[in-house]
């Protein structure tokens, strides 16, 4: 450690000390100069100038050197330079990135008040040069503060954060504290991170890297050994008893940790009240299932909640749905006049066959469709019919407004041209493919609505079912195509038109063309396809945090189980207001535009119009991720290894000149000698101005006291 | 001492054009001096001293009517007549004034330099003898003789011209000068000295003594500024000599008695040397009229007129 000058420029200040040594030898007085005749008489009186020649008072003469040479030091701004090793601390002023872990699993032992605390700690220790940022993270980061060297307001930005509902992930926050780093000035760079290391949150594949300089500190919070238990699902299993329905609620619990069988009572709550509980024995590191009383659903948006008693991590024992009471969906079904009496046969009998959703089908044996056909119907299926163009036009407004088309190609099929643009292509003759056994389906797009149950292994095979012949079909551009036959010809193909949709299938839905009928699939496929020309959207009981609805949306809000907008009292274009599980009020104003709403908290989200009170509001259930109880830890040391650090190199960071000038700033600043300098230079002046006064009192005259 | 007073005192009211601050209104120096001289003699009257320059020539019978004043009684005790003395009309007396125009004379704490002082009172004394018909001539020296006009009836506008070119200059020393006038100037005559005898008086006396010696009457005004007098000043200042340039601070509170008593013991000395030279001394205070030393030059003219 070595005395340095910041400044040292200003060492040129210490010639001033010799001014007051030159006032008191030098015998000139430079003003009021005094033109005389002659000096004779006086140069004959022994005059005390000459005494000026002389120092004598050493004292007030080496006060007024020590206090000017004080001051001109102090300007200089001295300071100790230490030598310092530390990476951080050799570079200068620091950029410090604070990246707190507000998941929901930092509940556990108060693990969130420590990272707090910690965090305080950090910035109580910040230098005078050095930034920091606090940046709340979970599943997302959150930058609360944003590169200050506000100290007080990092510390009140600490009082303002709370843990949250959402899981943790290291990706956004590190990568945040990447972007914090890479713009900041700074020399170099520290990323504290204040979390429980949960192996989930780190994937290893984030591609972080920061910038040269720069440095994680891991501050480990969490305790890997807790005894949770949590509500890991619950299924609902619905069935229609005498025209209503019955839902079976069935819960799956699981139990991390723990070392011997535990039995907890799992209780059932519908509309907030407890309807059920069971007791149920949890092995260690087990799980166990629950199955309640069915219960009758009668109301619409009615809320539920499988809980369990709190323990360490509350967060996940109690699990949330929402359910209402399904609605039979309104098919017409048009046939030719001219058809086979059972050219719908199977198709009418699988619309029959359901066990909860039903279909309501009106059946047509007219190729004109009627205005009064379309009121209230959510599909048309138009099976082997030639329509003409006045039906074409009005199934052209009806799908325009929403509605849904599905059109069977047959023998008979016919679509005026006039009504050409809204299929999803251009119908051609029939192909024949008897002669080579039958085509089969080659082709199934499984990420479209109609084939997404079919995804699964085991979940449906298409592949049994022979082709003899179909329409020939030619695409539009516009179009999309959902499946195909192993030649590549069209099997099923889709059409987005206005609000609606329009299918087109260019084989029978009957045994005449194909045996799909007589395919296990072929009840799932019809009622699928019909529930998507429908437009029945299946809806989610419940949603994960971090989920996002746009409740602009009819399909999103369908989706999110909204059954009955009078009954919840949303009307299209009027505010709404959602009631977060806290208590929190989010304002929904109406608009042209999106209107999302972000589920950042487990529990209930309540959608209403602002000021009301209606009887069976919109709600939403959200529940937590599951994964986030998975304490298990990761190896810290391997996820800084794993966080990257840019080579430290002469092109790369800061450049060296200007990192030590700010390094020597950032000591100089902390220590502040200057200040204790400059006090010692006003004690020697205020020293300096009693004793010159005491001399000047003592020898009588102002102005010789220096001499 | 009750002659001079008595003059004083009748002359005060007609000397208001001897105040030196109304001078120095007046630049043309002929006409000053014609100003001063005629208001001076004028104030005086019947001034007793009049005709005291002119020579003796005859004896006249007494004639009433004639100013009894003229009777030459000596005669008259012989003689048991009355006769009056008649006088030349002109003397040829030589009158010449050396004026110090050292850088010292430049200093001045009003209106009026003491070069502008010594300057005025030198042409209205050589008006003044001028017009007794002397022959009047000028010297100006510093440290050496810098103007020489030799004594004549007929340099009076030369002198009046050297006198309002002469400006002060260097550093000032009356030994030098002094030595050579006494070589210069054969014939007997009046000397006047004007300058601020910033010099030791004993160096004083070296220079201006031979000229005593050698018959002539000496008369020396010594012109002083009321500030090298009094010393008002009261600010702690640097004093610059005029004539060295050398700067000294001084605290006035300080060193005001020291000066001022320094500087009497210094007059009181150069007028004892002088009175035991015989030679007339005046001191001149620059903030006073000019008709002090008037007086003084016809004082010095009449005991020279009784030596005679």
């Amino acid at each position: 450690m070595s005395l340095a000058l910041l400044v040292p420029l200003f060492l040129l200040g210490l010639a001033g000390v010799v001014v007051p040594i030159v006032l008191h030898l030098t015998r000139r007085q430079r003003r009021n100069v005094v033109h005389f005749p002659s000096l004779m008489f006086l140069e004959r009186i022994p005059y005390q100038e000459q005494r000026r020649r002389r120092i004598h008072y050493w004292l007030l003469l080496s006060l007024r050197a020590a206090a000017l040479a004080l001051v001109a030091v102090a300007f200089a701004r001295p300071f100790f330079e230490r030598d310092t090793s530390g990476v951080g601390a050799a570079s200068g002023p620091q950029e410090v990135v604070v990246l707190i872990d507000q998941s929901y699993s930092m509940e556990i032992a108060d693990q969130f008040d420590r990272a707090l605390d910690e965090a305080r700690r950090i910035f109580n220790e910040l230098g005078p040069l050095d930034r920091a940022s606090l940046v709340m993270f979970g599943q997302g980061a959150r930058v609360v503060t944003r590169s200050t060297a506000d100290r007080s307001q990092l510390t009140r930005a600490l009082d303002t954060v709370q843990i949250s509902s959402s899981a943790t992930r290291f990706g956004p926050a590190l990568k945040v504290s990447q972007t914090i780093l890479e713009e900041s000035e700074l020399p170099s760079g520290e990323v504290f991170l204040l979390t429980d290391f949960q192996r989930n949150a780190w994937t290893g594949d984030e591609g972080i890297q920061l910038p040269a300089g720069s440095k994680v500190t891991a501050v480990q919070l969490g305790d890997e050994t807790s005894d949770n238990i949590q509500v890991a699902d619950v299924a609902l299993a619905r069935e229609a008893v005498s025209g209503r329905e019955r839902v079976t609620p069935t819960a799956r619990l699981t139990r991390r940790g723990g070392e011997q069988a535990k039995e907890v009572m799992v209780s059932l709550e519908i509309d907030g009240q407890e309807l059920q509980s069971r007791p149920v024995t949890i092995p260690p590191n087990g799980s166990a299932t629950v199955a309640f009383q069915p219960f009758t659903l009668s109301q619409p948006h009615t809320r539920g909640a499988v809980r369990v008693p709190s323990d360490d991590l509350s967060a996940d024992n109690a699990h949330y749905f929402v359910v209402s009471p399904g609605t039979a969906l309104a098919m017409l079904v048009v046939e030719g006049g001219a058809a086979a009496r059972d050219a719908s046969l199977y198709l009418q009998r699988a619309l029959a066959i359901s066990e909860r959703r039903p279909f309501d089908v009106n059946f047509r044996r007219s190729s004109v469709v009627r205005a009064q056909d379309l009121v209230g119907t959510d599909g048309v299926i138009i099976n082997d019919a030639n329509v003409d163009g006045a039906s074409a036009e009005r199934l052209r407004r009806f799908v325009d407004a929403g509605g849904g088309l599905l059109l069977v190609l047959g023998q008979a099929s016919g679509w005026p041209n006039s009504a050409a643009d809204m299929l999803p292509g251009t119908i051609g003759q029939v192909q024949d493919r008897l002669q080579s056994r039958g085509g089969r389906l080659g082709f199934l797009e499984y990420g479209h609505p109609v084939f997404e149950p079919f995804a699964g292994p085991r979940s449906g095979d298409f592949t049994g079912a022979r082709f003899f012949r179909a329409r020939d079909f030619t695409p539009a551009d516009s179009a999309t195509v959902l499946a195909r036959f192993d030649d590549g010809s069209v099997a099923l193909a889709e059409l987005r038109y206005g609000r609606g949709t329009v299918l087109v299938w260019t084989s029978t839905l009957d045994n005449f063309w194909n045996d799909l009928a007589l395919q296990p699939v072929y009840l799932p496929f019809v009622h699928r396809i019909s529930e998507y020309v429908g437009g029945r959207t299946e809806a989610l009981p419940w949603f994960t945090v971090g989920q996002v609805v746009n409740l602009a949306d009819p399909e999103a809000l369908q989706t999110a189980g909204l059954v009955s907008a009078k009954a919840a009292g949303l009307v299209d274009g009027l505010d709404q207001v959602a009631l977060t599980p806290s208590g929190q009020s989010v304002r929904l104003p109406a608009g042209d535009g999106p209107r999302y709403l972000l589920l950042e908290e487990h529990g209930f989200y309540v959608v209403r119009p602002p000021g009301s009170d209606p009887d069976r509001p919109f709600v939403i259930a959200v529940n937590v991720e599951l994964e986030e109880s998975n304490l298990a830890r990761i190896d810290v040391e391997e996820l800084v290894a794993q966080v990257g650090t840019a080579t430290v190199g002469p092109e790369d960071g800061p450049d060296f000149a200007q990192a030590t000038e700010m390094r020597m700033v950032d000591q100089e600043r902390r220590q502040s000698l200057w200040r204790w300098v400059l006090l010692a230079a006003f004690s020697l002046f205020v020293s300096e101005t009693l004793l010159s006064n005491w001399v000047s009192r003592k020898a009588g005259v102002p102005g010789v006291a220096t001499s | 001492m009750m002659a001079r007073a008595r003059a004083q005192a009748s002359a005060r009211g007609g000397t208001q054009f001897l105040d030196p601050a109304v001078l120095a209104r007046i630049s043309n120096l002929e006409l000053l001096s014609r100003t001063v001289v005629d208001g001076f003699l004028t104030g005086l009257h019947r001034s007793p001293y009049l005709g005291f320059s002119t020579d003796f020539a005859e004896h006249r019978q007494y004639m009433p009517g004639d100013d009894v004043r003229l009777i030459d009684w000596k005669l008259f005790a012989r003689s048991d007549r009355h006769y009056i003395k008649l006088f030349e009309a002109e003397t040829n007396t030589n009158f010449m004034v050396l004026l110090d125009v050292s850088a010292s004379m430049s200093y001045g704490s009003h209106e009026v330099t003491k070069l502008d002082y010594a300057r005025y009172l030198a042409a209205c004394l050589t008006f003044f003898s001028h017009r007794q018909r002397d022959r009047v001539g000028l010297v100006t020296f510093d440290q050496e003789i810098v103007k020489y006009v030799p004594p004549s009836m007929k340099r009076m506008d030369t002198i009046l011209h050297v006198l309002d070119q002469a400006e002060a200059g260097r550093a000032g020393s009356l030994k030098e000068p002094a030595m050579q006038m006494a070589e210069l100037l054969g014939r007997k005559g009046i000397v006047v000295v004007i300058s601020d005898f910033y010099e030791d008086p004993d160096t004083v006396l070296a220079a201006i003594a031979p000229l005593r010696g050698r018959g002539h009457d000496v008369i020396v005004f010594h012109v002083m500024d009321p500030a090298e007098l009094g010393f008002p000043f009261d600010q702690p200042s640097g004093f610059e000599d005029l004539e060295t340039g050398e700067q000294i601070p001084v605290i006035p509170n300080r060193l005001k008695d020291d000066y001022i008593r320094l500087v009497k013991n210094h007059l009181a000395e150069l007028e004892r040397r002088f009175t035991d030279n015989r030679i007339d001394y005046t001191l001149l205070d620059t903030s006073k009229p000019l008709d002090l030393a008037l007086f003084q030059y016809l004082l010095a003219r009449e005991h020279s007129s009784r030596k005679r």
